[in-house]
């Protein structure tokens, strides 16, 4: 018994000020959505044994999220990084991030949070299952393993669905699933000795160029503006009643109640 | 400042400030109020290092440098200086020595619980008559057999109502050698152990501190902590150390009360326009910010020479000293800021401003501060 079980994971910018994106060591950290995800794997390692291989794609900075990662109890830390993956949309990120997991295999099980707090587009997670062809249930409750299957459920339109995965699958976190631990002092002590992340590039992965980064992505984020929200505010006299139905025209009015 | 640390700094930053906000904050108001320690929290903080933050991972502890030690108490302040002074007090004053003077057998019988936080440690020097002047103490330990006879009234013993293991600095050679001064560590729960009532202090009321006396208390020769005679250089390596944690929990209470004061200024508004329009306020801002910023260069200056195995007597004594005054000085601007509001138990300024005085009091006052560092400066000429 014991999973091989793959993270992946991602080093996210707090801030975008100036409407650029820059990543530094200063505005970046690990997405949210991805630390119930850690905390999954680890209560799967604790429970059935086995081992965690975490992994990020991006610049050097997001060494850090794996770094974390490790301080956790990850057992392995692997940083896609090369300039030619620059301007990956998520296709192309699912490509080099399911090039990396074949390499790993075999593998039971590959997590993935259901979004990131800076892109926010939730295509990854499903999208790597796809490049890989292995089963996918996006927003998953709770993981047990019976008699060499997978038992998930997740909570969908009011219903609590089960189902049944053979491995390998691939599952998004839902990120109220669980509530992550705190990291103690003792795996950051850990986490800064020995190896440092493994790195691999677009060679390691064995990716053409026309494949990843810029060239490899379909999408293009033609421009990105902060949303201006401007409030104005508007004094309704007269009596009670004559305040209630007056605010009521102008609430049906403007479409905020369907009356 | 952060942009300076490494990566496993900024982590220790992030993980400790992740569970103050959650665990720590919003309780410290309650806790200064009912003069409570909060068990239930120190629990969890054990659990996860914080009470041995220096200590081997093999003897339970978090195995980091001095920089992250900075940073926790610092973080651990910013929420509750209380609890950071149980943390800094334990750490420093406590599990320190006995790691760095116990035999291997008393490593192995303290440090581990002391590491993990299931027992709490506890420094005792002063006493009513001795304090600044440390070779003023009049407790005793005199030989009997294979023990020690303990007599001794130690104050303001930070922790001291929940202390499992106390560090007496003690005479034990009375009669022959009155100079000779040592430290025996003593388990509460010995006959003759007396914890005595809690006092009632301005500030960093969620601290226990409290009297704690022996009364013809046996301890056995073992509890001697390196050699008889070592007192003094063990209370001085010791607070080296120590002094070093308090001028990062005044750090950590400056930090908190310019977070306050700012958030404040931005939300009340005077004369039509928020409070940091005014520029009477803005000064007071930009002075707080200089002086927290100070404060943590010269705490994590004395941080990194002690990492480095560098002597830092001169860099933790400055360090205590100016941070120690720099958050007098902010927690009273944070107060003026939020004019009658500040002074009102509802805004925790208030609390920050009581927590501030006592860090230019305790682990030696400003003024032997200012002797030690001038002696320094000028050689022992």
């Amino acid at each position: 018994m014991g999973f091989h079980i793959a993270v992946c994971v991602k080093s996210v910018i707090l801030e975008a000020p100036a409407e650029q994106v820059i990543r530094n060591e200063d505005n970046s950290e690990l997405n949210p959505f991805d630390r119930p995800v850690l905390e999954a794997a680890l209560r799967l390692k604790e429970f059935y044994g086995g081992r965690i291989t975490a992994l990020t794609m991006g610049p050097s900075v997001s060494l850090s999220a794996l770094l974390e990662a490790r301080a956790f109890g990850v057992d392995r830390e692997i940083l896609i990084c090369d300039p030619g993956l620059a301007g990956s949309d998520t296709l192309a990120t699912s490509r080099a991030l399911a090039a990396a997991l074949r390499k790993l295999a075999p593998l039971d099980l590959v997590l993935f949070g259901v979004r990131t707090a800076d892109s926010d587009t939730g295509q990854v997670g499903p999208q790597t299952s796809v490049a890989l062809g292995i089963p996918f249930v996006g927003m998953v409750q709770s993981i047990e393993w019976k008699q060499d299957v997978f038992r998930v459920k997740r909570v969908a339109d009011h219903f609590v669905e089960e189902y049944e995965v053979k491995g390998p699958a691939a599952f998004t976190i839902h990120p109220g699933a669980l509530v992550p631990r705190d990291l103690g002092l003792a795996g950051i002590g850990r986490a800064f000795q020995g190896d440092r992340a493994e790195r691999w590039n677009l060679r390691d992965l064995g990716l053409q160029a026309d494949r990843a980064g810029d060239a490899g992505s379909p999408t293009r984020v033609l421009s990105m503006k902060r949303v201006t929200k401007t409030k104005q505010c508007e004094f309704i006299t007269g009596d009670a009643l004559e305040q209630a139905d007056a605010l009521m025209k102008r609430l049906s009015e403007s479409g905020a109640l369907g009356v | 400042m952060d942009s300076l640390l490494s990566e496993k700094h900024r982590i220790v930053r992030r993980s400790v400030r992740s569970f103050c906000e959650r665990e720590i904050r919003p309780i410290a108001g309650e806790i200064d109020r009912e003069a409570r320690f909060p068990w239930e929290v120190v629990e969890k903080m054990g659990k996860l290092g914080y009470f041995g933050i220096q200590a081997p991972v093999e003897l339970g502890g978090g195995g980091l440098d001095s920089m992250s030690y900075a940073i926790i108490v610092e973080e651990i302040s910013r929420a509750s200086g209380s609890l950071g002074l149980c943390v800094t007090v334990h750490n420093s004053v406590a599990l320190y020595p006995i790691l760095a003077f116990g035999s291997e057998e008393q490593i192995a019988k303290w440090a581990p619980p002391l590491a993990s936080g299931q027992k709490i440690g506890a420094f005792c020097l002063t006493e009513p008559n001795a304090g600044s002047d440390a070779s003023g103490i009049e407790g005793t330990a005199v030989a009997d057999g294979d023990a020690y006879v303990v007599n001794t009234n130690k104050v303001f013993v930070t922790n001291g109502g929940v202390a499992d293991i106390c560090l007496l600095f003690l005479k034990t050679n009375p009669y022959d050698d009155p100079g000779e001064i040592s430290v025996v560590v003593a388990e509460r729960g010995t006959p003759g152990f007396v914890v005595g009532d809690l006092e009632d202090l301005c500030g960093m009321r969620a601290n226990p501190v409290s009297s704690i006396r022996l009364y013809d208390c046996r301890l056995s020769r073992e509890n001697l902590l390196g050699r008889a005679g070592m007192g003094l250089k063990i209370g001085l390596a010791t607070l080296d150390t120590g002094r070093m944690g308090i001028a990062a929990q005044a750090l950590g209470i400056a930090q908190a009360a310019m977070e306050e004061g700012i958030l404040y200024a931005q939300q009340r508004r005077q004369f039509r326009v928020p409070l940091a329009k005014h520029q009477a306020i803005q000064m007071m801002i930009a002075d707080m910010g200089t002086l927290v910023e100070a404060s943590r260069l010269m705490t994590y200056r004395a941080a990194a020479f002690r990492d480095a195995g560098k002597s830092f007597s001169q860099e933790s004594a400055m360090a205590k000293l100016f941070a120690s005054e720099a958050c007098s000085k902010v927690t009273d601007m944070a107060v003026q800021i939020h004019g009658g509001y500040g002074y009102s138990k509802s805004y925790a300024v208030e609390r920050y401003y009581r927590d501030a005085r006592v860090t230019r009091i305790y682990e030696g006052s400003s003024e032997v501060h200012r002797m030690v560092i001038a002696r320094g400066l000028m050689g022992k000429k």
